[in-house]
Formats: C-alpha cells, sequence, structure tokens
C-alpha cells in the first residue's frame, strides 16, 4: 500500500513538473540553446517553443484562437495590430529590474507608446545572403536588389535564388528597389512592384522562408533573401561545415526593411508569472548578448554591448552605419483594404 | 422486404447519413455562407449584418465569386491541378497494377508479408519521406549529380529536380502508390481462377486471358483506388509547397494561403467550394463507371 501510495505521489509531482513550462512562440531560429537551458534551470521549468517563419503566419494562428502562448516575439506592426485587437496582457514593470537595460532608441515607439505591452528583443534586417565565391566569380554585386530581381543580373544565377515567402517582405525589397518606400500604399505603385517580382520569379528556385539557411550552406543556392540573424547563422554554419566556400551578407545600398521584434504575453497565457521571468530573464545583458553572439541579431539592450565581440559589432549589415540606418524602414500596421490589395497581388504571383 | 427489414436497413444507413451531414454537408453550407461576405478586419469573418438607427442591414458581396473569373489565373491553376492529380492516378495505375496482380497471384503464404511491404512506409511520418526526397533531388544529391553526368555527356543543359514539377509528381505518386495497391489486390484476389483455366481450355493466349478475363474483372479496383489515389493528390499542399518551387504551386497551396497567410476566408471559401464541387462531379463519374464496370465482369 505504501509504496501503491509513493508511486501516486511520484506520479503527481511528475506532473506537477510537467505542467510548470513557458509556453514560447517565436520566429525560427531566434533564440540561443544555451540561452534557453540557462533559463530552464533559472525557473526549473520546460520551455516548450513554437516556431513561426512569418508574421502574417503567427498572426493567423493567434487569431484564430490557436496555442496559449505565454510570451510571443512579434514584430512592431503585429504588436500594433495585436493590442487594437486587446490581445495583449498590459506588463508588470514591477517584476521587471532590467527594464532600464533597453536602449532609449528602441524604447516608447509609436506602436506601443510607454511600452504598456511590449518591451524589444531583438532587430533585424531583411537582406541578402549570398555565395561569396560563386557571386565574386559572376562578378554580381550583391549590395543591390537587382541581384534578386533584375533579369539581366538573374540570367547567371537561374535556379539559385530563393527569396522570402512572405508578402510584406518581398514587396517591400520590390518597393526599395524601385525606389519607393516599403509602406507605399498606392496602388500603382504596388502594381509596378509586382510586375517587377513577375519578372523575376522564373529565375527565382523557391520561395522559401524557412530552410534557405541550410540551402546556402550546402550550396544547393547561391543568393538567398532572408533575415540577417539567419544568415549570420549561414555564415557560421559554413565555416563550421568547412565547405569550400564561404557564406556572407550584405545590406542591399536602397535600403531594407528593419524589423524589431518584441516580447509581449498574450491575455491568455497559461503562466505570466513565468513569462515575466523570461522577459526580465531576456533583458539581462548577457543573455542578451548572446542574442548578438550566438543567433546574430542586432541588439536593443544596450547593457548588452560590452558583452559583443567587436568583429560583431562592426558588422554593418547587424549594426548598420547611420548612413544606413537612414535608408531602413519599419513595416507599419496596414489597414484591411490595403491588406486585401497586397494579398490579392501577392496571390496572383504565386498562382501566375 | 417485411417493414422490420426495411425499418433495420433504415437505421443501419443512419450514422454514415450523420456523419456526412455533420462533417460534409454543415461545413459546406457554412463556407457557402462564408463565401458571400467580407473579411474581417483581423481574419475571420465580417459581420454579416449591421444595425443602424434601428435599421437592418445586410452585408453580402458577390465579390469573392467574381474575383475567382476576374482573370483566368485560379480556373488555369485549377486545370494545372487537376492534371497534376490526373497524372498522378494515372502513373499510381500503371506501377500499382503489376505489383496487385503480382501479390494476388503469389502464394498465399507470402502474400501478407508482401502486403505488409507495401504499407510500411506508413510507419514513417510523411514530411520526413517529403524531406528525404528533398534530399534526394537536391542539387548536391547523388541522383541529380550522376543525371547530369549523362547529360553533361550528351552535351545538354544541366537539369535540376529539386523544385520543379517533377519532383512534386515523383511525390505524389511515391505517397499515393499504397492507395492504389490495396484496392486493387483487394480485387485482384477475389478472382475465380477457374475462368482463366477455362479461357486456356479454350483457345485463349495469355494476352487474351487477361484482356478479356482478367482486366474487365478488375475495373471496379482501380475506379476504386483512382478515387483514393485522385482526391487527396488534387488537394495536397505540403508536397508542392516543400518541392514545387515557384512554379509547382497546386490549387491546395492557394487555399491554404487565403485561410493561413492572407487571412481571407471569403475567397478561400469560394476556392474551397470549386474544388469540392469538382471532386463530388468526377466521384459520381467514378461511381457510375464502376457499377458499370461490375456489371460487365458478372460479379
Amino acid at each position: 500500500m505504501k509504496k501503491l501510495l509513493c508511486c501516486f505521489v511520484l506520479c503527481l509531482s511528475q506532473f506537477a513538473m510537467a505542467e510548470k513550462a513557458l509556453h514560447l512562440f517565436n520566429w525560427n531560429d531566434y533564440i540561443a540553446e544555451d540561452t534557453v537551458t540557462r533559463f530552464e534551470a533559472l525557473c526549473d521549468c520546460k520551455v516548450v517553443q513554437d516556431y513561426f517563419s512569418a508574421t502574417e503566419e503567427m498572426m493567423a494562428k493567434l487569431l484564430a484562437g490557436g496555442g496559449d502562448y505565454d510570451v510571443v516575439i512579434p514584430t512592431q506592426n503585429a504588436v500594433e495590430a495585436l493590442v487594437k485587437q486587446g490581445f495583449l496582457m498590459p506588463l508588470d514593470k514591477s517584476k521587471l529590474s532590467n527594464i532600464g537595460n533597453s536602449a532609449a532608441g528602441y524604447m516608447n515607439k509609436a506602436y506601443d507608446p510607454g511600452n504598456v505591452y511590449s518591451l524589444p528583443y531583438a532587430f533585424t534586417t531583411t537582406l541578402i545572403g549570398y555565395n561569396e565565391n560563386k557571386i565574386a566569380e559572376l562578378g554580381i554585386d550583391p549590395a543591390d536588389w537587382s541581384i534578386i530581381f533584375d533579369p539581366a543580373v538573374l540570367t547567371k544565377i537561374k535556379g539559385k535564388v530563393t527569396v522570402m515567402d512572405d508578402v510584406e517582405e518581398l514587396f517591400g525589397a520590390a518597393l526599395k528597389y524601385l525606389g519607393y518606400s516599403i509602406n507605399d500604399t498606392d496602388e500603382k505603385h504596388l502594381k509596378e512592384a509586382q510586375a517587377v517580382i513577375l519578372k523575376a520569379k522564373p529565375y527565382w528556385a523557391a520561395f522559401n522562408s524557412s530552410s534557405y539557411i541550410k540551402e546556402l550552406t550546402v550550396g544547393n543556392i547561391w543568393v538567398a533573401h532572408g533575415y540577417s540573424s539567419d544568415m549570420f547563422q549561414a555564415r557560421a554554419d559554413a565555416a563550421e561545415a568547412k565547405r569550400d566556400f564561404t557564406v556572407n551578407f550584405v545590406l542591399p545600398k536602397q535600403g531594407a526593411v528593419l524589423a524589431l521584434d518584441n516580447m509581449v504575453i498574450p491575455k491568455k497565457a497559461r503562466s505570466p508569472e513565468l513569462a515575466h521571468m523570461f522577459i526580465n530573464f531576456m533583458m539581462d545583458p548577457q543573455n542578451a548578448a548572446e542574442l548578438t553572439t550566438i543567433v546574430g541579431t542586432g541588439n536593443p539592450n544596450a547593457a548588452a554591448t560590452p558583452f559583443i565581440d567587436e568583429d560583431i559589432l562592426k558588422i554593418t549589415a547587424i549594426f548598420p552605419t547611420p548612413e544606413l540606418q537612414a535608408k531602413l524602414e519599419t513595416v507599419a500596421a496596414r489597414n484591411a483594404k490595403e491588406r486585401r490589395l497586397a494579398n490579392k497581388l501577392w496571390t496572383e504571383i504565386k498562382v501566375r | 422486404m417485411n417493414r422490420a427489414e426495411r425499418l433495420r436497413n433504415h437505421l443501419m444507413a443512419l450514422p454514415p447519413a450523420l456523419y456526412l451531414l455533420l462533417f460534409f454537408a454543415v461545413p459546406s453550407v457554412m463556407m457557402l455562407f462564408a463565401s458571400f461576405r467580407y473579411p474581417g478586419e483581423y481574419g475571420g469573418l465580417a459581420p454579416w449584418y449591421y444595425i443602424e438607427d434601428g435599421q437592418l442591414s445586410l452585408d453580402f458581396t458577390l465579390e469573392n465569386w467574381l474575383r475567382l473569373f476576374e482573370s483566368g489565373i485560379y480556373l488555369g491553376l485549377l486545370f494545372k491541378s487537376l492534371g497534376y492529380a490526373l497524372l498522378t492516378t494515372l502513373i499510381c495505375t500503371i506501377m500499382a497494377y503489376p505489383l496487385a496482380l503480382m501479390i494476388a497471384r503469389s502464394q498465399k503464404r507470402f502474400r501478407d508479408l508482401l502486403l505488409l511491404l507495401v504499407i510500411l512506409p506508413f510507419w514513417s511520418n510523411f514530411l520526413v519521406r517529403i524531406y528525404a526526397w528533398m534530399i534526394i533531388f537536391s542539387p548536391q544529391g547523388a541522383l541529380t549529380i550522376g543525371l547530369n553526368h549523362v547529360t553533361g555527356a550528351l552535351g545538354l543543359e544541366p537539369i535540376s529536380l529539386m523544385f520543379s514539377s517533377t519532383a512534386v509528381i515523383t511525390c505524389l505518386v511515391y505517397v499515393h502508390l499504397p492507395f492504389m495497391i490495396l484496392p486493387l489486390y483487394a480485387n485482384l484476389e477475389k478472382h475465380d481462377n477457374r475462368l482463366l483455366d477455362a479461357a486456356q481450355d479454350l483457345g485463349a493466349n495469355r494476352f487474351q486471358c487477361f484482356w478479356l478475363i482478367t482486366w474487365p474483372q478488375s475495373l471496379p479496383g482501380i475506379y476504386a483506388g483512382a478515387i483514393l489515389v485522385f482526391i487527396p493528390s488534387l488537394g495536397i499542399f505540403a508536397i508542392p509547397d516543400l518541392l514545387g518551387g515557384t512554379n509547382g504551386i497546386m490549387i491546395g497551396n492557394v487555399i491554404k494561403q487565403q485561410f493561413v497567410e492572407s487571412r481571407d476566408w471569403p475567397f478561400g471559401s469560394v476556392l474551397s467550394l470549386v474544388l469540392t464541387g469538382i471532386t463530388l462531379l468526377l466521384v459520381l463519374l467514378a461511381a457510375k463507371l464502376g457499377k458499370t464496370g461490375g456489371a460487365n465482369s458478372g460479379t
């Protein structure tokens, strides 16, 4: 009987342990494993991660009622939409002692004045990752959007290019290539962007937002349109695998999309306590620094800078020069009508 | 038939009828309703009525249906997808027939083992199997490199298998082949071998035996298998998503895109309904053909 009881208690405690978990909904490849392990040790809980590779994908899942996540890492425009939807829980600042570490330049932004619901996590730019050897061999300038849009350039790398499977990112890049703002809502300009994309599409291998790191590192693809942090990883992976080529990345000179990703807590969160603990943990300078040194993101944490290698601080694609910074834009939240138009043009691109 | 028997038959038909009502008719009606509405601001659907100053006004639209015909691209993609599914069904039939026949004609003690081998791939996850194909098709894979040695020797352009419609159809066939083999085997296994003996006695050669005896009898099996292969391959989106690249997508991808990324449920409903309609028509056709086939075989 005693044995049975022991068993029962053990089972219960197992159950209790299993129950203590932080459910994190994050971009793929957007947190270092070491960081997660350390948080698990600190909170004595498990971190259960789900991933997304596009803002629209994340929004669709959240708004369809999917997943009671404790912490989500949405980009600025998604924060705005989620706030408007009443989807988020106001942050309890008394539980966030590290809040002072965030750089003032990334706080109190228009999408969440006073940081009521969100705190900055990391930032990335959307740029060009490329196989250095091949692109040098072919004499192509990678620091120009023409590398993915101009058929004259693309004929040299046909079938070796992937672009993002993401309406905002791809239209953003095409609009920049045409010299417009990424938030241009003029139907005429959007149609011009659509025409640019359609002309380039036959030269692309695929729309790919999730596996271009691998494709670049293996050498299947020579040019990929994607996030700076992903390209940072592709470069490291290729070096680690001792490939006979190197991967590099660069911001196109016309400018690009800047994504400021934030930590938020949904109202439906199962353990807000753990969620606050996680957010505070991620604002610790050393943990925040790991986002840059391991994952390769830009860092909105001012206190983290001393923990970051100088070599990384010098990479202008991660920490852009003021001159380049001026050409970066964040995506604004679109209203329903604008979104419908963009999605219609996007669907037509996919179908054609 | 007496009354009790009739009652029993009605009761027997009740569960499947309920199932169809609950999981087919009701959702279809819901989608039909959705297809005349506007998408919501942040996904979902916009309200279909407003009350202003005590006045009720309805908010329905034909826009979503008109968009289908606005340009030919959606119907074009639908035909392309039908073509892919048809080709898949055809290749599956050609590949499955000899195999099913061989299993049905093999000794009884081997049959279970052979059938088990057919179902074996189901033991690993569908996506894992597709990823395996991605490795096989990759430009660095042995298959592509080998093929390009051949094309190079012949002085042709190097080919790329990954991200192509060839890759999509290969995987569609690979995934759906067992669904053709199993019903075909079930049919072939039941054939009365004495018919073949009798035909031979009467002087038929092997080809005549097959063409006049086995083939007509196996048609219901082919129709059953064809439905099981054709319908899932018509609506699939995972395979073209992973292997199709920029040109190999199918109607399923666009439907998924409407419901997920674009958050345009109404247009997604329009496309789904069209697909359901076409599928239903084709199933009715196959069912009719299957019946006549069955009558011919005299079983």
